[in-house]
């Protein structure tokens, strides 16, 4: 019928046009910020890569099917998009085709008769109905009502999340009635394979006027769902796989992003730097890329789940961040568009107000409390399923509130001091770096300018490891496996500075620049190559950040090391350790480098070690609460995060509480101590780094 | 209004500090300097004022080359400019000829109000703010944990072993701070950056008008006659409890004569 034609027509123009306006302001909204030549850089150079990436991440949506139940839903109601298109080829092919020769029996040429589409058509609605089903079931479950800050959802636009539901729902009913109608008419393309739609067809009436009305309204849903997708976080579906795209790879953690101004990596010592403009103060600061964040989050609370902040009662959550901002960026969008386009015609003070509202600010669209509680720990980053990168946001709005504001809790200024005038956070005289040496019973080689002829390694002991009591345990630990084991290496004793890295996650990027130039020139000079790493940051910052500045070296963790000399032979632990022992993953180690096996493998190669992992562990592991600078800043709002972590590792009922770094042996040992004190654990738990476990097994008691 | 803040470079207290062998002064080379602690007290509480009341923040070293790092510094956190008394003559100057010195500069300066820190980490005499007053012949307000000025008067809260005195004077004068007073700032880095651009003025003796017979090691009051390194801590007796413990304890308490 052509009336049926006309309809369908007209309503599909008038919603592309609707959508597409949407789209463009979308867009302009996006640009209005600096660029980020880089991102588009980076995957040019890369496209296998990334062409992988889509591949494994959106089509097989590897991420979200890190949650079972819930990722598998996503999984069929995906695909049901895809698959889907066929039948809206064919639901547009029926009404025009009717129009002309007044039977809608149109069928996508060559496949379109055949048996396995009709047959997956059917599949994939019945298993998106099934999706939907899940979907609701877990909304109700872990309904914020219910579960209060629990949830995932807490925060999120539940009504929307709901009309989404209901809306995909429509889609799929009408879907059945138009194809069931079609069969009953004798107008489906398929004779078999559409196990659904077939038997529908002999139930149903033979009725023309149904199956117009059911394409009708199949495509009159379409329409008004993708009119609701681009005005909702359902926007996802289009912008998920662009983000993706331009995300880093493997994934936003390791390195800190360098900083730029304009695109520009900034030059501290360029007379014409803009000190007003370092960072991200106001939401027009934003670049197309963070935007993209805005506009994939589908609100899923995965992050937040997973997130130390939140899961202590604190005031951050990974995805409130983002919401905030998004919809900060949404109220002043056209003030926004209209400045970028050199407007500047806002007379009205409370637009000014709103369009210059600081970013970070307790009148501001993020409250400081929350940018400051974030511990870099990279759970929110690990979990998001579009690749959104928290933690650059929260770098660069500290990068401002530090070097523009000069605004950032005093504690962490204590530090701050002490790395400019020591090179160590504690304000300690670079001459007690050595210290630890005398106390061993053999010679450890200092680099005099030049690394010594015959060391493999420079064994970069870090602040902690040299300054601090519990880390320098762990110091003359490996000092001395690598020394039984016949590796030869050496350390730059009072030589050595801070990495930098506290300062760097501060968003004081000027002192992280100075210590990492100062520290790449003695590495340099020195000639070296190869750098053994106890402290999991400065293993981080070395070998994903020095790049950036151009210093390059091998870097490995210690764990790596001592697990590749036991697998060699070069180090063999004999002496049994009976004891019941959980690994915590110290989050620069695993999450940020992906290091889970090595410690895990040096404890199973002790005799009589019994491992016991806790619930959150690898990439899932809780944080000590130490990482972001936050060791250097005071705890005041919620649950110690210190103390959640030792309250699940006591379920695990241990012995002993292992891990790899030294800030999370500070952070645990305290709160291990907290426990003693008052009788929730008993007096002979301690918590050891695995190489105080490798020594001690490897040497024979005497 | 116009404040003066005294700014010293002090040796970093955590490194080793050494007194030089031939002229028995500190030898500053040999360490980091750094911005006398109690002087960024000072700074931040002359921005304050400067804040609330207007007016412009001079900041005063008087010090060797060096201790432009820390006139930068002292500029960085916001002050306005900066004077840099420096002279070959005024080395190893004690408390009475660095007070004249420095009072001549501040004559030639010009201020309505000077602050300083109440004591510097290395030479330590805390004489300084009251020898500053005497000279300049303006009231002396010192250990101030609170500073208001109200039109051509200063009060001040004075930190005492009781409590509190509650000081008032006139201006032009002279205040000193200690470290209850408020929560210096950090410099930012656009603050880092204005003040590579900030003027800073250098004065000789003979630009202060300084009589440089009153100056210098030679014409001090005080002479460092010998000095000697404090012996290194001795090792602390360690009491192994095998049942006797406590015993052992007071022993060593009563042969040391604490009970
Ligand atoms: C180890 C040592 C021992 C000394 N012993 C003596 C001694 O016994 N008798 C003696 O007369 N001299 C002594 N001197 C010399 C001393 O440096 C000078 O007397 C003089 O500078 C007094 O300063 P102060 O640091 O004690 O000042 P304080 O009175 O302790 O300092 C108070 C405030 O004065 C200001 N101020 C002090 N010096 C300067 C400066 N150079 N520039 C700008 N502001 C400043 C600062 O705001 C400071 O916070 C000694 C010096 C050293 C290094
Ligand atoms: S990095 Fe860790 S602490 Fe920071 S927002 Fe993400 S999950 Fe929370
Ligand atoms: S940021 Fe990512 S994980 Fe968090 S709610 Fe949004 S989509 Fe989900």
């Amino acid at each position: 019928m052509l009336w049926v034609a006309i309809i369908g027509l007209v309503m599909t123009v008038v919603a592309v046009a609707v959508a597409g306006r949407r789209a463009l302001f979308l867009f302009k909204l996006a640009t209005v910020g600096p660029p980020a030549p880089e991102r588009i850089q980076y995957a040019k150079d890369n496209a296998g890569a990334e062409i992988k990436t889509q591949l494994v991440e959106v089509l097989g949506q590897k991420k979200l099917l890190k949650w079972t139940p819930s990722g598998v839903a996503h999984f069929f109601v995906m695909w049901a998009f895809f698959i889907l298109l066929t039948v809206y080829i064919e639901a547009y092919g029926a009404i025009i085709q009717g129009a002309i020769t007044g039977r809608p029996n149109f069928h996508i040429p060559l496949i379109g008769q055949w048996p396995v589409l009709g047959f997956l058509q059917d599949f994939i609605a019945v298993a998106c109905l099934l999706g939907l089903v899940a979907f609701a079931v877990i909304r109700l479950r872990e309904s914020p009502a219910k579960l209060g800050r629990g949830s995932r959802f807490s925060g999120s636009h539940l009504g929307g999340a709901w009309l989404v539901l209901f809306m995909i729902f429509n889609i799929i009913w009408t879907l059945f009635l138009a194809r069931g109608a079609a069969a009953a008419n004798g107008n489906l393309p398929y004779s078999s394979g559409a196990f659904v739609s077939i038997p529908l067809g002999q139930v149903l009436p033979a009725s023309g006027l149904l199956e117009e009305i059911a394409l009708l309204l199949h495509i009159g849903f379409m329409l008004v769902f993708l009119i609701i997708v681009v005005n909702s976080k359902h926007l996802h579906i289009f912008t998920a796989p662009l983000n993706v795209l331009f995300s880093r790879r493997p994934d936003g953690m390791g390195a800190v992003p360098e900083m730029r101004v304009d695109g520009k990596p900034v030059d501290f010592e360029d007379e014409d730097l803009d000190p007003e403009r370092l960072g991200r103060g106001k939401i027009g600061d934003t670049t197309w890329k963070g935007f993209l964040d805005f506009y994939s989050c589908t609100e899923c609370g995965r992050c937040q789940s997973q997130c130390p902040a939140w899961n202590t009662d604190k005031p951050l959550s990974p995805k409130m961040l983002i919401l905030d901002q998004r919809d900060h960026a949404f109220a002043v969008a056209p003030y926004l568009m209209a400045a970028a386009n050199g407007g500047n015609g806002h007379e009205d003070t409370d637009v000014l107000a709103l369009l210059n509202k600081p970013l970070v600010g307790e009148e501001g669209v993020i409250h400081p409390d929350v940018l400051w509680s974030c511990t870099n720990c990279g759970a929110c980053v690990e979990q998001c399923p579009v690749d959104i990168e928290h933690i650059d946001h929260i770098i660069d709005m500290r990068r401002y509130q530090v070097m523009v504001e000069s605004s950032f809790p005093s504690e962490a200024g204590v530090m701050v001091k002490n790395l400019e005038n020591k090179g160590n956070p504690w304000g300690m005289s670079e001459m007690k770096r050595a210290d630890w040496i005398a106390e061993l019973d053999f010679e450890v080689e200092l680099v005099e300018e030049k690394m010594p002829e015959d060391a493999e390694y420079l064994f970069w002991v870090g602040c902690a490891g040299a300054l601090e009591d519990r880390a320098k345990k762990t110091t003359k630990a490996v000092a001395e496996l690598l020394h039984i084991a016949g590796v030869k290496f050496a350390v730059l004793g009072p030589m050595e500075a801070c990495t930098g890295d506290p300062a760097r996650r501060l968003g004081m990027e000027y002192l992280f620049n100075m210590l990492a130039q100062q520290n790449i020139e003695t590495l340099n000079e020195a000639g070296v190559k190869k750098i053994v790493a106890t402290c999991p940051h400065c293993f981080n910052t070395l070998a994903n950040e020095y790049p950036q500045l151009g210093g390059m070296f091998e870097v490995v963790h210690h764990t790596q090391l001592l697990a590749k000399l036991v697998d060699e032979g070069k180090l063999t632990p004999i002496t049994p350790i009976e004891e019941k022992i959980t690994y915590h993953d110290p989050c620069f180690l695993g999450r940020h480098n992906k290091v889970y096996s090595q410690p895990r493998d040096i404890m199973s190669k002790v005799p009589g070690v019994q491992t016991q992992e806790m619930h959150r562990h690898k990439d899932r592991g809780f944080c000590c609460g130490a990482g972001g600078a936050r060791m250097w800043m005071e705890e005041r709002i919620g649950k110690r995060i210190n103390t959640e972590r030792v309250d699940e590792a006591l379920t695990t009922d241990p012995d002993t509480v292992s891990t790899a770094c030294p800030f999370c042996m500070v952070m645990l040992g305290d709160a291990i101590n907290e426990k003693k004190n008052s009788g929730e654990a008993k007096e002979s738990l301690e918590v050891v780094d695995v190489a105080q476990l490798l020594i001690k097994s490897v040497k024979t008691p005497v | 209004m116009n404040i003066v803040v005294c700014v010293k470079q002090v040796p970093d207290t955590a490194t080793e500090r050494k007194l030089r062998s031939d002229d028995k002064t500190l030898d500053r080379d040999a360490v980091d300097g750094v911005v006398n602690e109690l002087d960024e007290y000072a700074v931040e509480e002359a921005l304050k004022l400067k804040e609330a009341h207007g007016g412009e923040v001079t900041v005063l070293t008087m010090g060797p080359g060096k201790a432009t790092e820390t006139i930068r510094k002292a500029l960085a956190m916001g002050a306005d400019k900066a004077v840099h008394l420096i002279d070959d003559a005024l080395h190893g100057s004690d408390a009475l000829g660095t007070s004249y010195a420095m009072a001549q500069a501040l004559k030639k300066i010009g201020f309505d109000l000077v602050i300083l820190g109440s004591e510097s980490t290395d030479a330590r005499t805390g004489v300084l703010p009251a020898m500053l007053a005497e000279r300049l012949g303006t009231p002396q307000l010192t250990l101030a944990n609170k500073v208001e000025v109200d039109g051509s008067s200063i009060k001040i809260q004075r930190i005492t072993d009781y409590g509190f005195d509650r000081v008032e004077a006139s201006l032009p004068a002279v205040v000193s701070v200690v470290e209850k007073i408020n929560e210096p700032r950090y410099p930012s880095f656009k603050g880092i950056m204005a003040a590579k651009k900030k003027p800073v003025e250098t004065l000789g003796v003979a630009d202060a008008e300084i009589d440089a017979a009153q100056v210098g090691l030679d014409s001090s009051w005080s002479q460092v006659v010998d000095f000697a390194p404090a012996p290194p801590r001795a090792a602390g007796t360690i009491v192994k409890d095998e049942g006797d413990g406590g015993a052992k304890a007071a022993e060593f308490l009563a042969s040391k004569k604490f009970i």
